[in-house]
This record gives structure tokens, sequence and C-alpha cells, in this order.
């Protein structure tokens, strides 16, 4: 089984440990794992901009890209969304739209690729301690990842998942959104905070960097220097030291 | 009603700010929410169900001509009268008309959205009649000289103290405390006005073409008392609010009432075709449907169609985060939440609501309890592409897209350039790791850290580990 | 052009077809969409539900025990026994149970209204009132109570099966239908629903055989 790792731009850039326990977990669930060197972003930042031409060039990059793979896997939620369900709506009624349905099909949130077609049995990380899950928009509602990061967690011995209060409302994010719109987002960060603490667990897990960033950034504003922020990624491949 | 759509960042702010609607939100979200939960709960099939009410509303759009003639058509059977309105202009213009035919004096009005949108009352006051609103949010609006925050919780955003002190100040009645009694005392107060009215206006939650009947679904009464009493009634409501059957519109009814107020039916739903028959001892002697274009017609056959759909329920805005945070006032105009967001650039110009189709996150909360299945993170997405087109965003931001667009093009360029800015993210978090200050992005900043970069870039390093 | 030539002229425009036999064919089938499924005891189902929108429901009663009913719960509530009514209801034995009547649409002073109805809906507890010479829609509207009395075998299962009903014993709808569904309500305040808004205070539906 070829699988090729999209790491997504934000990941390339921020936390690369995250791309790394990815290929670590991938690799773990017995997958043949190629990273195709040329990947940068799937366009999502021009496409959720109303710049369609400039998302259109980047998929097909993505799709000449990752053309000899069986699966793209990627750990974002709201990449494998753009990918899964924004590029065939990009290419209706095109020369491209086989390719870019074949794409689609093929391309996989990471908890959803591992839990659901790789069945991941051992999960390698070590993480002790309680966490709260955040329900990222993309992976849960237009992908319906919601069990695959629970029940792929749930076979980590040392790990207590706690469900915090309205885990699956937006954190406020939204890409451009948070800078656009920096007081709302940091009002909607402010709900997430709260409910993390309330949930009293020592971390939150999220499967999008974008969401983790938003709360960690929010967090550590408020002082909180405690509570620990993750990518479900590094929970699961037990890469969560810096 | 005026458009300041414009202003939704300066607005927005306003409205974290102000920590009584606030509370208001927090409160009403939570029974708005868990209700609408409970009843979809207990009926099952919501999937079916919403299925095939999208189906009918777009079976209708697709056929739009031929049922409005037909509901015209049987409204005329029925005795009725048709009038049609391109604009607000219309809908006053022709309100005028018929206030002089029939010498109204004083109308009483049950809640329509249509009708703020086309500022009915101010048209009926500056021709010397008065209007009083019936419904108990859109009255202590009319006392307040506001616009409703939420298209079916109109006042949603005020405490009962707020109301209690409005009332005391124009009943001219003691101070009261609580809500029942401030309910009785609006019922004393407009009672007489009912009895006394000349003209009902409503709106209509549908059309139907099969009877040429208004529905109209309320819990108060006051919709029924304000199109059986007086002896006029005019109904005013969209063009795109036609249903083909009456079982059509019990489809819609099982969705509409469970989505907006979490309720398995409202109190009243009244469904009225024409006047008075000759052998009827009550009910009005005239019966008009005005109906109103106002933008909606542009937007068949584009991309925008399926918000044509929309039956105003209001759950895309008790779910949406950006609205419950800010407020209906934020987005400028009559229709507030994701639905307002896409119908107002619609219907005022995209150049005057420019930041409207950027006023959520697309988190898909909407679009998940849309009754009608209407995407409207995918329309949002839609208005996007628009204003790009027609380069109605700042120079920078377009610069800052394309320069991106093209960098990620050029892996090579793009490797360089992003470890770049990796390296250089990373020294300046020092030893926290956090970035407190941004001189592009103050609009992070302000509000939040930036935990740093790691330093290294995936591909450099997933470079390294190859070469060793 | 006038608005409504300008109107139809955008909306013809952008459509695909002109053709009117899908809506003929829409129109003629009736097609009800998906149904919840009800438990097969309508009158228990119509109970519960009408309950839980705070009508009270009473009976089943035969119509000559109706007066006697009418004048408990008036008295239980404190209220004069002093009705306005459809004409139909002149002939119950109101006088030996001590209630004064009066058959006429309701003013806006009148405290009780008593009421047939057309049919009742089990799905949601609902009355479904049809307006006409015998039946004036003000007596259910105007007074603080409302007093309906529904034969049991006149509850159907859906609003549907009222539509149908409707069809088949009048063939065409009457100026105005009434879906009543419990005593008038707001939750304009902070969301708190209160009964009694611009419609009536409370609503007994007596349930009555034969």
């Amino acid at each position: 089984m070829r699988v090729g790792l999209f790491v997504t731009c934000l990941v390339d850039l921020m936390r690369p440990r995250i791309g790394f326990a990815a290929l670590k977990l991938l690799r773990a669930a017995g997958a043949d794992v190629v990273v195709p060197r040329a990947q940068t972003c799937c366009g999502q930042p021009g496409y959720n901009a109303g710049d369609n031409a400039g998302a259109r060039n980047l998929a097909l990059k993505l799709a000449r890209e990752f053309a000899d793979c069986d699966y793209v896997v990627t750990p974002s939620g709201s990449c494998a969304g753009m990918i899964r369900v924004h590029y065939p709506a990009l290419f209706r009624e095109d020369a491209h739209a086989g390719d870019i349905g074949r794409l689609a099909e093929k391309t996989c949130e990471l908890t959803d690729f591992l839990a659901r077609v790789a069945r991941l049995e051992r999960v390698p990380g070590d993480f002790t301690g309680t966490l709260a899950y955040h329900d990222s928009c993309s992976g849960l509602r237009e992908l319906g990842v919601k069990t695959q990061p629970r029940a792929l967690l749930a076979r980590m011995p040392g790990v207590r998942l706690i469900e915090m209060a309205e885990s699956e409302t937006c954190c406020g994010f939204g890409g451009t959104f948070s800078v656009k719109f920096g007081d709302i987002a940091t009002r909607m960060a402010d709900n997430k905070c709260q409910n993390i603490k309330a949930s009293g667990a020592d971390a939150v897990a999220a499967g999008d960097l974008g969401c983790l960033l938003h709360i960690e950034g929010r967090l550590r504003r408020l002082g909180d220097t405690q509570t620990r922020v993750l990518h479900v990624a590094e929970v699961l491949a037990g890469a969560t030291e810096n | 009603m005026q458009v300041a759509s414009g202003r939704f960042k300066q607005r927005a702010h306003d409205g974290l700010e102000n920590p009584v609607l606030r509370n208001a939100l927090l409160k009403s979200q939570g029974k708005f929410v868990v209700t609408r939960q409970q009843a979809f709960d207990e009926l099952g099939n919501l999937g079916e169900l919403r299925a095939a009410a999208a189906a009918v509303r777009d079976h209708t759009l697709e056929r739009l001509d031929t049922y409005l003639t037909r509901f015209e058509t049987e409204v005329r059977k029925a005795g009725g009268e048709v009038l049609w309105a391109q604009t607000a202009e219309d809908v006053q213009r022709l309100l005028h008309d018929i206030c002089a035919r029939h010498g109204v004096r004083l109308a009483v009005k049950s809640k329509s959205m249509v009708t703020e949108e086309c500022e009915v009352n101010q048209a009926l006051e500056t021709a010397g009649i008065e209007v009083v609103e019936t419904d108990l949010g859109e009255y202590i609006l009319q006392l307040a000289n506001e616009p409703p925050s939420h298209i079916v919780a109109p006042v949603v955003h005020k405490t009962k103290e707020e109301v209690a002190a409005l009332f005391e100040r124009h009943h001219g009645r003691p101070r009261l405390h609580d809500i029942p009694a401030l309910c009785r005392e609006a019922r004393e107060v407009l009672r007489p006005k009912f009895l006394a009215a000349d003209l009902g206006i409503s709106g209509a939650n549908f059309i139907i073409a099969e009877t040429g009947t208004a529905l109209i679904v309320t819990n108060e009464g006051n919709g029924r008392l304000a199109t059986t009493l007086p002896r006029v009634h005019v109904a005013i409501t969209g063009i795109e609010k036609v249903v083909p059957t009456l079982e059509d519109a019990a489809l819609l009814l099982r969705l509409l009432t469970r989505s907006a107020t979490g309720q398995p039916i409202t109190n009243y739903v009244s469904l009225l075709t024409g006047p008075k028959r000759a052998s009827d001892p009550d009910g009005p002697e005239h019966f008009y449907v005005i109906l109103v274009d106002n933008g909606r017609s542009k937007l068949l056959g584009g991309e925008l169609q399926p918000i044509l759909r929309c039956i105003r329920c209001g759950a895309c805005m008790n779910h949406c985060p950006v609205y419950q945070n800010v407020g209906g006032h934020a987005y400028g105009w009559v229709y507030p939440g994701p639905m307002g967001a896409v119908l107002t650039p619609s219907f005022v110009g995209l150049e005057n609501a420019r930041d409207l189709p950027d006023a959520s996150t697309l988190c898909g909360a909407c679009a998940a309890v849309c009754p009608v299945n209407i995407p409207l993170p995918d329309m949002l997405r839609q208005l996007r592409v628009q204003r790009m087109e027609k380069r109605l965003r700042p120079w920078t931001e377009r610069a800052a897209l394309k320069l991106w667009s093209w960098l990620a093009a050029r892996p090579h360029i793009y490797g360089i350039a992003t470890a770049l800015a990796a390296r250089l993210l990373h020294c300046f978090g020092g030893k926290t790791g956090l970035l407190h200050r941004l001189p592009f992005a103050s609009g992070w900043t302000d509000g939040r850290d930036l935990p740093a970069p790691q330093g290294h870039t995936f591909r450099e390093l997933y470079k390294q580990e190859r070469q060793t | 052009m006038n608005a409504r030539d300008a109107i139809f002229a955008r909306i013809r425009q952008t459509l695909q077809t002109t053709d009117a036999s899908a809506m003929e064919t829409h129109l003629a089938r009736h097609a009800r969409g998906p149904l919840p499924t009800l438990s097969a005891d309508l009158v228990t189902r119509f109970r519960e539900c009408a309950t839980r929108l705070e009508s009270t429901v009473a009976g089943p009663l035969t119509a000559a025990e109706v007066p006697a009913a009418i004048a408990r719960y008036l008295d239980e509530q404190k209220l004069p026994r002093r009705v306005v009514s459809w004409p139909g209801m002149a002939s119950f034995d109101w006088k030996s149970a001590g209630v004064e009547i009066e058959t006429r649409p309701a003013r806006g002073d009148d405290l009780i209204g008593v009421t047939g109805v057309f049919c009742g809906i089990a799905e949601t507890g609902t009355l479904m009132l049809l307006s006409g010479a015998q039946t004036p829609p003000t007596v259910s509207l105007l007074p603080e109570t409302h007093i309906a009395l529904l034969p049991v075998a006149r509850i159907v299962a859906h609003m549907e099966d009222g539509f149908d009903l409707l069809r088949k014993e009048h063939g065409s709808v009457p100026r105005a239908i009434n879906f009543v569904s419990g005593p008038s309500r707001t939750a304009d305040i902070e969301q708190t629903v209160t009964l009694g808004a611009h419609g009536p205070y409370r609503v007994l539906i007596i349930l009555t055989t034969g």
C-alpha cells in the first residue's frame, strides 16, 4: 500500500514534528510512505478568498505529485476536506474532473486513515494524562472525523479522554478570518479556552494545526502556560517533546 | 431599513463589547440549540425530511413562473388580489394605494421580515397612518426604535429589565418586574388596537399555489387577530415563498417550527384564502397579497439559487459561532447570521456589504442544521469569488494571495522562502517560543500570541533524514 | 413594462423550462413528504401531545355530559358561567348545567369561547378549525379561555389527513383554516415561555363520543 504523505504548508513551516509523527504512524500501520518533494500548499487560502484560478493551479499540481499513490494522507482535516470535497467542486464538468475525482477519493485525513483504512491497532505513543479533544470543523463536518481519533486514543493506556463542552464548536481560527476579524476570533477562542479549562484536562488535542496555534496562542496570552496543546498525531506517535 | 452592512467590522466589535448582549445571546443560544436537537431526535428521519424539503423547494424554484401564475389565478378565484412589487418602493406605493382606497387610518402588523426589508412602517407613517407592531418582540423594538437582531426572536438582545423600562416610559403604567406581567400589559395595550384597526399587515411563511393561500405561523395569536379583525388584510412576502400543495406546506412546516424554536408545531398555523365569504360572519372584506422581488429573481439560475430555498427558520444563526458572539445588529441590515451574510450582499449589492461574505469561519455549523440543505459556506465562498472578480478587496490582499499562489507553484523558491521565515520567526520567538507582536499580523497578535515555528521546515528536516 | 411583467420576464430568462406539465402532475398527486410513524392509538397520541402543548384534555364524554363538565371546569378555574359559542352549540342543555350561552362571533371582551372543531391532528395534538357561517373563528381567538369539543372519531393522524378530509367533505378551502395547538404563548422576552399572549390563556379540549 503506497501512501503519499501530504504534510501541509502549515506543518511544514510551523511544526514539522507533526509531519514526522504522521510518517511514523503511517509506517507503524504498515504503509509504504512516500513524501513527494515538490509538495507545497493545497490551495485552500486562495480558494477561501475567492481566488479559484489560483486554487485550481495548486490542485492540479498536487494531483500530479500524488498520481502514483494508492492513498494521500494528511494530518489536517481542513486540507483533506479541501481535496476530498472542494477540489471536485472546482473541476466540475472539466477535462481534469476524472483525475481530480480519483485524487479526492483516495485522500484521507490522518486519523480517519489510521482507524478506518489501515486499522492501526498498536498505537506507538506513550502520552500519559488527561486529554480533551477539539473537533476541528472541516474534519468533523466535511469528512465525518469524530470517532476515529477517539478510537485511536482509546488504544493508548495512559490517555484518559475527557469530553469537554462544545467540542464541536469552531475555535475561531478560520484561516484569514483569525487575522481579518481578530477580535471575533479571539472571543471564540476565549469560549474554547474556557471549555478546555473547565474540562480540567492536562492537554487539548486536535487534528488541525491552525486550530492548535489559535487555541495555544490565546491560552498563553491569557497566562496559561500549563495546558499543553498537541496535534493528535504527536500524541499518537509519542512525539510530544520539543 | 438603512443598509449598514459596510461597517460589519466596527459593528461586530461593538457587539463583542456589549456585555448585556453577550449574556442575552448565551442564554438564548442554549435554548435554541437544545430544543431544536430534542425536537428532531424525537421526530427521527431528519435526513429524509430535509432531502424531501429541499427537493420541493428546488422543484418550485425551477418552475417559479408557472407556480406564481397558478397562485395568482387561485387568489383571484377566491376573491383576492395579487399585487407585484419589484422594489421596496413598489411595496410602499402599493400600500399607499390600498390605504387610500379603503380609508385606512390604523394598521396592525404581524411580524414580517419582508416588511422590514421594504421599510413599510416608515412609509405608512409618512402617509399619516398609525402602524402598530403586534408581535411582542417587534412591538418592543418599535417602542425602542430599533431594528430586529434575529429573524425569529427579534428582541433576543434585550433583557426583561430593559423591556420593563420601555413599557413604563411608553405605557405610563407602574414599572413591572416579571415577564408574565409584561406580556399581559402588552396584551392589554394592543387588544384595542386590533379591534380598532382598519388594516392588518402580515407576512406569509409560505404561499400555496394549489389553493391561492397565504400560510402564517405564529405563537402569540397576533397573526390570527391581524388577519381576522381588520377590514383589509394585506399579506406581503417574497416571490420565492411559493410551494405547490397543502401537503408540501405540511412537510416544510414540520421542519420550520422545529428548526426555529424546537416546537413540533407553532401554536397557530393559519391558512388564509381570499376575503370573507358571503355567509362568513367575520374575516376581512378585502384580501391582497403583495409579492416582492427586490433582488430575488436575480438569484435564480445562478450559483446562489439555493439560498432561495430558505424558509427563514433562523437555525443557521442560532448555530453560528460568529453570530452568537457579535449579535444580529452587526450584520447591518434585515437578515443576520449566515443566511443574512448571503442574502444581504445579493439584495443590497456586494459593494455595500463587502465584508459580510467574510463574516464566517466557514465552520459549516450552519449548513449542518439548515432544514433545506442550503450549502451556506459554499454560498459565502461564491460571493468571495464574485468579490474577487469585481476587485472589491484591497490590492494588498489580492497581491498577498497572488504572491502565495505564485510561490506555492514554485517548490524550489517556496522551500527557500519558508525556510527563511521559519528561522526568522523562530528567533523572534526566543526562549518562550511565543511571538507577542507581529508587524503585519497585528490582527492576530492583538489578542493572541503566535507559537513560534520549530526553526526548520519539514522539507529541510526530511531531506536531512533521507541523507543520513 | 409593469412590475408583474418585469418580474416574470426576469424569471423566465433564467428558467430551463416553461412547460407547465410537471407542475400539473405535482399538483395532482398531492404527494406527502416523509411522515413520522405514530402508534395505532390516535386518541392516546392526541391526548399526550395536546397535554404537552399545555392544552387540558378531558373526556371522552357523551354530548349530554358536556354542559355540566364545562360548568365544573369554569367553577374550578373561577371563571363566570357565561360563554359565547358557535351557533351549532345552542342545542345542548346549557340551562340545567347553569351556563349562560350566546351564539355569535366573539367580541373583544368575551371571556370564554366554546367551539367545535373540523378535526383533531394526533401527530401534534392540534385542533383544525375552518371558518364559515356556523364556525366563526373569533370564538376560538378573542376570549381568554377556549373550550373545544372534539369527537374522538374526528381525530386523524397527520395534518395531511386533515387536508384530505377537507377535500372530501368540502371540496375547496374556506377563507381560514386555523390549526390551534394549545394556549397562545410568547417567548420573545429572554426566550422565557409565557402562556397567554394575544390569544387564549387556556385551552380545554373535551373529547366526545357518539
